[in-house]
């Protein structure tokens, strides 16, 4: 059984329909990429899952159990975690304290909590020096890793990724994406990317998101070079649906 | 502002040629009769005192439907201006040995200045501040009356006001406050129809629009505010006048209050409203005075009956009742118009419409947008694109005045609009629309649309009458395909019908150039096809298009010029097919290794 | 000179009892971005429930923790009565209705306790102490040491508990804090709680001095708001330092230019400040920190 499976998904912003019936699934352990152009309806996908969006119809199904229509706390301490699109790093907290409130689903000691931030460095060595550094004095790719630290704090058994490469400078991607196939070894990632090739790189699996429809779905090696690809992203043919 | 709902009755604008007075004339048939009556029936005194409270309240509390109905800001000071126009009529009248209409003047244009003063100190500021300063300013006004004994009698108050000559009976005079709250009613009332109640209405429904439509925001929310204050004087002129006697406590902070809740209760949107809820909350104390036998009940009533309005009945009374007739009212189809949309866009500049050079945009640290350079030429369609935070939407938004560059600068038509503010630039001739639909969503379409079409500097409206106005407005909507649904309010359209009517807005007002933000996003593959067609008409009549979009079928079909952007930076710039070719594009979108 | 420490004490006192019930303002905008109008009726309720108590005959002590508990509860009872069902509307609907709130919390305690201003007791019986050329009243005292307490508390409560931190990380990111698992309605219920308790201190606090009176409400928090404005809105420190500030101009107007005018030298300032530098004076810090 599929770690998250998702049927028929269908959300709407008012009258806009965003997602029309997407289904898709995560196994458990593997790396899964969402790509699209933008507005394709790949981060409400992703909001979706983790609560923030509530779905029109369709089921969301965690482990066999439906979650959707939960809220995102209680969604989170289920053990799905989501670092959103903008990173959205407390900017009036230091690096630290954003990274000991990724553990909010669960109890533990502040010291504990104190202890495993202090751990979590270890994984991101470029922020280690910032520990006590506020928020908002990062650089992107900065913030970007505090997001995902924080986001592994939860100890999700799911971390849902959105666009970590988003407005970073190429070397500062490839700094991200290496965490990320670090990240894999323990724990199973739903991965949002524009860039499809650093998407690709990393992938066991990949669907490709159009106007709220999963139009291709398939192993990396099979998706680089494909014509739909390009096209979702870069026009080219004009398309039906 | 309707506290918070969006469902406001919109009035139909109904195309009509009669001319105004003859429309209107059963309002003033009826107001006249009122009038009589009031001068004639005999009341005795305590039914008299009731009506001239009435009366002159309403006044007052016009003044809040037009600041806070009508332009969405607050005013907790309207006692105190009511105050002000009480004791420039009771002072003057007294101790100066004034002429009654002289004070009466004089009160209104003290409340008018005052007004103005708090509104300009205040109203760049959000609205928090103008909570907080219009009740420092209550609180300072009933010190000044208490304690400045010299000039106002202090807490004894002024009494032997005097009247007009002409008025001296109170049942005259009743007549005449009668007379002047039908005339103050029928200018509030039609308010929302002139160019500065539209304003105010734009102003309410969404700043951001209301700017970028050519409406100098500040201004509307000052003259909105300088009103409501003289709205307040006038109605305390004539209630000094009533009453003869005019103390401090009757102009307090509770009395404030009085007002507001009257206004909400009644429904801030409307002079109906402003009158019912006045009417109300003058006669319910007078039924249950036993109430006012406990001090503080009756206060502590109002405070809760305000938390209820608003939770439940953010309309208030008439609000209420005019959506239930609205749902009665069958729907007005209106005829397209005849005569097609006409854009002559101005010629003024050489070859190029916008020219672009060096422009920056950092916000501390971050430079969204970095030295760029774009020149838009003439008729015809340019596009920026980049992958997402390559600063696309931030360059728009220098551009059209919604962020201060942090440096370079910006010619449209070989003028310079660089630190111009919003409104300015549209005047020059810009016209945009928005990624995230910005419309006036209490209006009807229509409304929109002619708020767009009132663009300062519109050589297509003549004078700009209201018929040139709504035929300007019924020709933009007819091209993008709307013109039967024009009275139907905004809230009534599908998505991408709003996107068109946005588009329409910007068409109305004659611009010399067009910035679309993102028009496809959120429209379904038929819509954007109508959005292709409706760009290449609009391009066919000469009106120059800088467009942002990430659907590249659309751009590459639609752009002869597409500028890139990544990182901030231009990394290309070029015939369209050429562009999208360029590695470092390609590489920008699918990602380089 | 003699007169100026005198004048100096005096307006650090009272305007203690200004930053404190700015401090409540300041949390609550920072975690709602609502700004209560009711909030100065925090204190005045909390001066009532004291008169209350001690009036029944309570211990001075037990008076005061009835009296906050009696805040706490304020707290929830104006949570989930006016702010929680608004809070999806915009800002103006809110705050007409904590305005609203505000006036029938002060009506319905003229309504039940009558117009007369009621006399509370100081907390200790000597009334000050002469120290060189200043007397230095014991209540005045009090509420000096009480408001330094206060922001000490403060401080460790907000950069040094875990719940502090949820709670800034709720003020600065709703939809990111529920992400992370904190539940935002349970942390804008502490603040409002939290707030309740410190207008309802400074009520206390302050009522020895003044009369306990309908009017102290809105006369307090005029003078708090006026204080978040001063030192930089939605500033913790700048609440604090805009609070004493204010205090001390109040206090020097009041001797030197006139007494009954001593309420408008906060709208002088508010207005001052707000031509002249509306960010405040902390107003230009990019830092979002308690």
């Amino acid at each position: 059984m599929a770690l998250l499976d998702i049927r028929d998904l269908v959300v709407r912003y008012g009258e806009i329909e965003a997602l029309r019936g997407v289904s898709f699934s995560v196994e458990q352990g593997k790396v899964v990429t969402l790509l699209g152009a933008n507005g394709a309806g790949k981060s409400t996908t992703l909001r979706a899952i983790s609560g923030l969006a509530k779905p029109a119809a369709g089921e969301i199904l965690f482990d066999g159990k439906s979650i959707a229509g939960l809220g995102p706390e209680a969604i989170v301490r289920l053990g799905i975690s989501h670092v959103p699109e903008g990173r959205r790093v407390f900017p009036g907290l230091s690096v630290k304290e954003n990274i000991m409130l990724g553990a909010s689903n669960r109890r533990a000691p502040k010291r504990q909590l104190s202890d495993e931030a202090d751990a979590m460095f270890d994984l991101f060595p470029d922020i280690r020096a910032f520990s006590n550094a506020l928020g908002w004095t990062l650089s992107g790719g900065q913030l970007q890793m505090v997001a995902v630290a924080r986001g592994l704090m939860a100890k999700p058994r799911l971390l849902l990724l959105d666009e970590p490469s988003l407005g970073l400078a190429p070397v500062i991607v490839q700094a991200v994406f290496r965490i990320i196939s670090e990240i894999r070894r323990t724990t199973t990632v739903l991965l949002v990317e524009q860039n499809a090739r650093m998407g690709l790189s990393v992938a066991d699996y990949s669907y490709v998101l159009e106007t709220g429809r999963i139009v291709l779905g398939g192993k990396p090696d099979e998706l680089w070079g494909n014509e739909a690809i390009a096209a979702a992203y870069l026009g080219g043919h004009a398309k039906a649906g | 502002m309707s506290v918070g709902s969006d469902n406001m009755p919109a009035t139909a604008p109904a195309v009509s040629t009669r001319p105004a007075f003859v429309r209107h004339a059963p309002y003033f048939i009826a107001a006249a009769i009122v009038v009589a009556l009031a001068a004639s029936m005999q009341f005795d005194g305590y039914v008299l005192n009731i009506l001239m409270q009435a009366t002159t309240f309403s006044i007052a509390v016009f003044g809040l439907s037009v600041v806070l109905g009508l332009c969405g800001q607050i005013n907790l000071a309207q006692a105190a201006f009511f105050g002000f126009g009480a004791y420039a009529v009771g002072i003057g009248t007294t101790d100066l040995q004034m002429n009654y209409w002289l004070c009466l003047v004089a009160g209104c244009l003290a409340a008018l200045a005052a007004g103005a003063f708090l509104g300009m100190s205040t109203l760049r500021l959000g609205g928090h501040y103008l909570a907080m300063v219009t009740i420092s300013f209550q609180q300072i006004v009933t010190l000044v009356m208490i304690n400045a004994i010299w000039l106002t009698h202090g807490p004894d108050g002024v009494s032997r006001i005097g009247r007009p000559a002409l008025f001296t009976t109170s049942q005259g005079y009743l007549a005449f406050c009668v007379a002047m709250l039908a005339i103050v009613g029928y200018l509030v009332w039609h308010l929302p129809d002139t160019k500065l109640g539209r304003a105010m209405r734009a102003v309410r429904d969404n700043e951001l629009a209301a700017g970028v439509n050519g409406i100098d925001v500040f201004r509307t929310k000052v003259s909105a505010f300088a009103i409501c204050a003289a709205l307040g004087g006038l109605a305390g002129g004539l209630f000094a006048g009533g009453f003869a006697y005019v103390s401090p406590d009757q102009f307090s902070f509770a009395e404030s209050i009085v007002f507001l809740t009257m206004s909400l209760l009644g429904g801030v949107a409307s002079p109906i409203g402003s009158a019912i809820g006045t009417g109300l909350l003058i006669l319910i104390p007078e039924w249950l005075r036993f109430l006012k036998s406990v001090p503080g009940l009756y206060l502590a009533i109002y405070g809760l009956f305000v938390i209820l309005i608003i939770r439940f009945m953010p309309d208030g009374i008439w609000g209420f009742v005019a959506a239930a007739l609205d749902k009665w009212r069958t729907k007005i189809k209106t005829s397209p118009a005849t005569k097609t949309l006409q854009l002559k866009p101005a010629m003024v500049g050489g070859d190029i419409v916008l020219e672009v050079q060096g422009l920056a945009k950092h916000f501390g640290g971050l430079k969204a947008v970095d030295n760029v350079d774009i020149a838009v030429r003439r008729g015809g369609v340019h596009a920026l694109i980049g992958p997402n935070g390559s600063g696309k939407t931030t360059t728009l938004n220098v551009l059209s005045g919604l962020y201060k560059a942090t440096s370079g600068r910006i010619l449209l038509d070989g003028v310079d609009i660089t630190t111009m503010p919003p409104h300015q630039r549209t005047a020059a001739g810009l016209g945009r629309t928005f990624q995230n639909i910005r419309l006036f969503r209490s209006m009807t379409a229509l409304e929109n649309v002619e708020i767009g079409a009132e663009r300062p500097g519109n050589t297509m409206i003549g004078a700009g009458g209201g018929a040139a106005l709504t035929e300007r407005a019924m020709e933009a909507l007819t091209f993008v395909g709307l013109g039967s649904r024009a009275n139907e309010p905004i809230t009534s359209f599908s998505y991408g019908h709003q996107r068109l009517i946005e588009i329409a807005r910007a068409l109305a007002s004659n611009p010399t150039l067009l910035l679309l933000d993102e028009p496809a996003a959120g429209l379904n593959s038929t819509e954007k096809l109508e959005l292709h067609e409706l760009l290449k008409r609009i391009a066919a009549q000469g009106l120059t298009i800088l467009i942002i979009d990430h659907d590249m079928t659309l751009v590459s079909e639609a752009a002869q010029h597409i500028t890139v952007l990544n990182f901030g930076r231009r990394i290309a710039d070029g015939e369209s097919m050429a562009v999208l070719r360029h590695p470092d594009v390609v590489s920008a979108y699918l990602g380089s290794e | 000179m003699d007169l100026v420490l005198q004048l100096l004490f005096t307006g650090i006192g009272i305007g203690a009892v200004y930053a404190l019930v700015a401090l409540g303002f300041v949390l609550i905008f920072r975690a709602t971005n609502v700004v209560n109008f009711a909030q100065g009726e925090f204190s005045m309720v909390a001066a009532y429930l004291m008169v209350v108590c001690v009036e029944m005959g309570l211990p001075y002590w037990l008076s005061f923790v009835l009296a906050l508990v009696g805040m706490a509860l304020l707290g929830v009872i104006f949570n989930l009565g006016v702010y929680y069902p608004l809070r999806h509307r915009t800002y103006l609907p809110v705050i007409i209705a904590t305005i609203g709130a505000s006036i029938l919390l002060a009506n319905s305690v003229l309504a039940i306790y009558g117009p007369q201003p009621q006399v509370l007791q100081g907390w200790f019986e000597t009334p000050g102490i002469q120290l060189g050329p200043v007397y230095l009243d014991s209540q005045y005292l009090l509420i000096i040491a009480v408001t330094i307490a206060l922001v000490i508390f403060n401080y460790w409560f907000f950069e040094h508990t875990m719940l502090g931190k949820k709670l800034q990380a709720t003020s600065q990111d709703k939809e990111m804090a529920s992400l992370l698992g904190i539940s935002v309605s349970t942390m804008i219920m502490i603040t409002f709680i939290y707030s309740a308790v410190l207008g309802g201190l400074a009520g206390i606090l302050v009522a020895p001095i003044l009369f306990v009176s309908i009017q102290m409400g809105s006369t307090i928090a005029l003078k708090a708001f006026a204080a978040t404005i001063i030192g930089g809105f939605g500033d913790v420190a700048g609440a604090i330092i805009g609070g004493l500030a204010l205090g001390v101009i109040e206090t020097f107007g009041a001797a030197y230019v006139s007494v009954p005018y001593k309420d408008g030298f906060a709208f002088l300032v508010l207005v001052a400040f707000l031509v002249f530098r509306p960010q405040g004076i902390f107003g230009e810090r990019v830092a979002e920190k308690a």
